[in-house]
C-alpha cells in the first residue's frame, strides 16, 4: 500500500507530525486498536507501536488489551485521569452527548438529530443510552462516570433541576429533569440553561478567558444570554437571568410561547426566520438558511443580518444594565460568522453608553457549536470538585482506581 | 426543502400495482426534489416497500407516469434505475461479510490499472466517501463481519454514493439499530441532503422520520393518505393519518 503522504522537513518534524496524526485519529474515533490506527493514519504498524509507546509514557494515551475479530489487540484511547464526566445538550432539533475528563478534553462525542417538540421521556432515554455507548466506545466502564451535566434551551432552576418558566419546552415542564435522568444513570445530574453553560465554557476555555464580566449571547432557534459577573455565573433567583428572548421588541407583535406579546423570540426565533423566506425560497430549515447565507445567498444573508440587528438592540440594553467588558456571540446562528455578528455589534454599540475605561467588545465565540456541551462538562467537573476536597483530588491522581473507590464512598455518604 | 420552483428529481403519478387480487399501490403520487428528504410512512403492508421497489426498478407498475427531472421515463430494471441516478439501500444490505470495506464498496465495479486492480485508488475514494458521510469506520480494510450494524449501514450508504446518484432510497435504515447507531445513520441522512442528493426514506419510526424529513408522505392501504411538512407536524397528526383516523386521501398538490 503506497499512499502519497510525504511530510516535508526533518526526521524530528516528521515524527512530530506522525504523533499529532495518531492523537487526532484517537480523538476522532474515541478508541482504536493499533492495527486500526495504522489504517486510519496510513502509518506502518511498527511506527504506530513505537509512537503509541512514547505517547503512553508521556501520559497522552492509554492502552488496554481487547480483542478484534477473535484476535488479541491493544486498544488505544486518550489517557484519562480521575474518571469521566458526561455533558448532554438538548437543542431544539438535536441532541449532543460528550464525555470529558479532568483535563477538560472531550474524549468522545455523538450528535443526533431530533424531531420538533421532541418528547422528554424518549429524549432522556436516548441520551442515557448514548452516554453508555460512548463509555463503551472509549473502553471505560460505568464506574468511571462521575457526574452528568445537562444543558436545556429553557430557564432552569438549578436547585431543583426543573424548567422554571412554563411553556418554553412543550411537555418538559412538570418533570424533575435532574432526578429523572439521575435514576437512569445512577449518577448525580446537574441541569442548567444552555446559554448559561455556553457562557461558562466561553469564559473558562474560549473567547472570554481572562475577562471578569462577560455576556454570552446565544442566537439559535430561540435567543438567550448567559451572564458572568465578577467571574461567576449569575443565574438569578429562579434561573431566568439573561432570558433576552423574552424582552418585548414589538408591543403589537405575536404571542410568544411564554405567554407575553412581541418577545424578541417571536421576531428572531427560528419559525419567524423561516417564515421570512418561505415565499422566496420555499420550506427551508434553520440549517439551510445558515448554510446558504454562508454560500452567499443574499436573501438568507439578509434574514440573518436583520436578526443580528434586532438582537443587537436588546443586547445594548443588557450592556447598559450590566456593563460587561465583553459580549461573546454563540449559538447555531453564530455559524454564519460576521454576517450575524457585524450588525449585532453595530447595533449593540450604537445604543450603549460607551465608557472610556474599557469599551465593550462584541466578538464571535471560540468554541462554536461545542460551547454548550463543553459548559455542561465544565459544570459537571466543578460539581465533582466540590464534592471532594482538594487534598483528596491530589491524592487521587496517583491511583485512579483508588480515586474511584474513594469517590464512590463519598457519594454514598451523602 | 421543497423549493416550489425547482423541477422534482423524481415524480410519480397515478401509480398502480396489483398482485393478483391485492392492490398494493393504487393511484399513488410521489415527488422528491434535490436537496430534500421525503419520508414514506405507513403501517405494515401499506405499500411503502412496494413504492421503494418501483423507484428502484425491482418491480414495474401496472400503470402510472414516472418522470425524472421532468422527462417521462420507465424503470424496468435495477440497472435502468442506476442509469437514471437512483441508488437504493434495501433492508437486507446485500454486503459480503467475508470482504473488507473497500471490496464491498467496489464489488462488481472495481477500478483497474492495466491488468490489476487499482487498490490504492479505491482505498482513497473509499476513505473520502466515508469522511464525507462523517462515518466513524476507522479502517477501510476492516472485514464487514467485524463491523456494527450502524457501521454496516454506513458502508451500504457509502456504496450507493460511489455512482454519485441524484436520488438515494433508504428502506428502513434504522430498523434493528441501537440508539447510537441510529444517531449515526440519521446524521448520514442529514449529510446526504447537505450534499444535494434527493433522499427517499422509508421508515415506520416516527421519531427518526420527524428528525430528518422535510416532507412526510403517508401511505394507507396502498393509497396516499396525506402529505405533511416534516419540520412542523406533530407525532399525533401523522399517526392519525397512518391509522386512518384522519382522512387526508385527497392529495393537497
Amino acid at each position: 500500500m503506497i499512499i502519497d503522504r510525504s511530510t516535508p522537513g526533518s526526521q524530528a518534524s516528521l515524527r512530530e507530525a506522525n504523533r499529532a496524526r495518531i492523537v487526532d485519529a484517537v480523538k476522532r474515533f474515541g478508541g482504536l486498536t493499533q492495527v486500526e490506527l495504522a489504517e486510519a493514519t496510513g502509518l506502518s504498524t511498527a511506527t504506530i507501536s513505537t509512537i503509541v509507546r512514547e505517547l503512553t509514557g508521556a501520559g497522552v494515551v492509554d492502552t488496554r488489551p481487547t480483542s478484534r475479530s477473535g484476535r488479541r489487540a491493544l486498544k488505544v484511547t486518550l489517557a484519562r485521569q480521575l474518571g469521566l464526566v458526561a455533558g448532554i445538550q438538548f437543542g431544539h432539533r438535536h441532541l449532543k452527548v460528550a464525555l470529558g475528563d479532568f483535563g477538560r478534553t472531550i474524549v468522545a462525542e455523538q450528535q443526533m438529530p431530533l424531531p420538533l417538540d421532541h418528547r422528554v421521556d424518549t429524549g432522556l432515554d436516548r441520551a442515557a443510552l448514548l452516554v453508555v455507548d460512548l463509555l463503551e466506545r472509549v473502553g471505560a466502564s460505568m464506574d468511571e462516570l462521575l457526574t452528568i451535566g445537562v444543558a436545556l434551551p429553557a430557564p432552569v432552576d438549578t436547585a431543583t433541576g426543573m424548567i422554571s418558566v412554563r411553556g418554553v419546552m412543550r411537555g418538559w415542564d412538570d418533570l424533575h429533569i435532574g432526578q429523572t435522568m439521575s435514576k437512569r444513570l445512577a449518577r448525580p445530574v446537574i441541569v442548567d440553561n444552555d446559554a448559561n453553560l455556553g457562557a461558562l465554557a466561553e469564559h473558562e476555555l474560549g473567547a472570554g478567558r481572562g475577562y471578569r464580566d462577560v455576556v454570552f449571547v446565544r442566537a439559535s432557534y430561540t435567543t438567550g444570554a448567559g451572564i458572568i459577573l465578577g467571574g461567576h455565573l449569575h443565574r438569578g433567583y429562579a434561573g431566568t437571568a439573561g432570558e433576552i428572548g423574552h424582552v418585548q421588541v414589538d408591543p403589537m407583535g405575536d404571542i410568544c410561547r411564554c405567554g407575553n406579546r412581541g418577545c424578541l423570540d417571536t421576531v428572531v426565533g427560528s419559525s419567524a426566520l423561516l417564515d421570512l423566506v418561505r415565499s422566496s425560497h420555499g420550506d427551508l430549515t434553520l440549517r439551510d438558511i445558515i448554510l446558504r447565507a454562508r454560500d452567499g445567498d443574499p436573501g438568507c444573508g439578509r434574514v440573518i443580518a436583520d436578526a443580528g440587528e434586532r438582537i443587537g438592540k436588546v443586547v445594548a440594553q443588557v450592556v447598559n444594565t450590566l456593563n460587561p467588558q465583553l459580549v461573546v456571540v454563540g449559538g447555531e446562528l453564530a455559524a454564519a460568522g460576521e454576517i450575524l455578528v457585524a450588525p449585532l455589534r453595530e447595533e449593540a454599540l450604537r445604543h450603549t453608553a460607551q465608557n472610556t475605561i474599557a469599551p465593550v467588545e462584541v466578538v464571535l465565540g471560540e468554541l462554536g457549536p461545542q460551547a454548550e456541551v463543553m459548559g455542561a462538562l465544565t459544570l459537571a467537573l466543578q460539581s465533582t470538585e466540590v464534592a471532594t476536597d482538594h487534598q483528596t483530588i491530589t491524592a487521587l491522581t496517583d491511583d485512579s482506581m483508588a480515586a474511584q473507590r474513594h469517590l464512590d464512598a463519598l457519594r454514598t455518604k451523602d | 426543502m421543497s423549493d416550489p420552483t425547482s423541477t422534482p428529481a423524481l415524480s410519480l403519478r397515478g401509480i398502480n400495482k396489483s398482485y393478483g387480487a391485492v392492490r398494493a399501490l393504487s393511484e399513488v403520487t410521489f415527488t422528491v426534489h434535490p436537496h430534500e428528504v421525503v419520508a414514506v410512512v405507513g403501517d405494515n403492508a401499506a405499500g411503502k416497500s412496494t413504492l421503494a421497489k418501483v423507484i428502484a426498478g425491482v418491480i414495474t407498475p401496472d400503470s402510472g407516469i414516472i418522470e425524472s427531472e421532468g422527462v417521462p421515463v420507465t424503470i424496468p430494471t435495477p440497472a435502468s434505475a442506476h442509469a437514471l441516478g437512483i441508488a437504493t439501500v434495501f433492508q437486507e444490505l446485500a454486503l459480503c461479510d467475508n470482504l473488507d470495506v473497500v471490496s464491498n464498496l467496489f464489488l462488481g465495479r472495481e477500478l483497474r490499472r492495466g491488468r490489476h486492480m487499482d487498490e490504492a485508488a479505491m482505498e482513497e475514494i473509499a476513505r473520502k466517501i466515508l469522511r464525507d458521510l462523517t462515518s466513524r469506520i476507522p479502517s477501510v480494510r476492516s472485514l464487514l463481519s467485524s463491523l456494527s450494524g450502524g457501521q454496516r449501514q454506513s458502508v451500504a450508504i457509502a456504496r450507493t454514493l460511489l455512482g454519485n446518484p441524484r436520488i438515494v432510497v433508504l428502506d428502513e435504515p434504522t430498523a434493528s439499530l441501537s440508539v447510537s447507531q441510529t444517531a449515526e445513520v440519521l446524521t448520514h441522512i442529514e449529510r446526504l441532503r447537505d450534499l444535494g442528493h434527493a433522499v427517499v426514506l422509508i421508515s415506520h419510526n416516527m421519531n427518526d422520520v420527524r428528525s430528518v424529513a422535510d416532507r412526510i408522505e403517508v401511505l394507507r392501504h396502498g393509497r396516499n393518505n396525506g402529505s405533511f411538512p416534516g419540520h412542523s407536524t406533530s407525532h399525533e397528526e401523522i399517526i392519525a393519518a397512518i391509522t386512518g383516523a384522519g382522512d387526508y386521501s385527497m392529495p393537497a398538490h
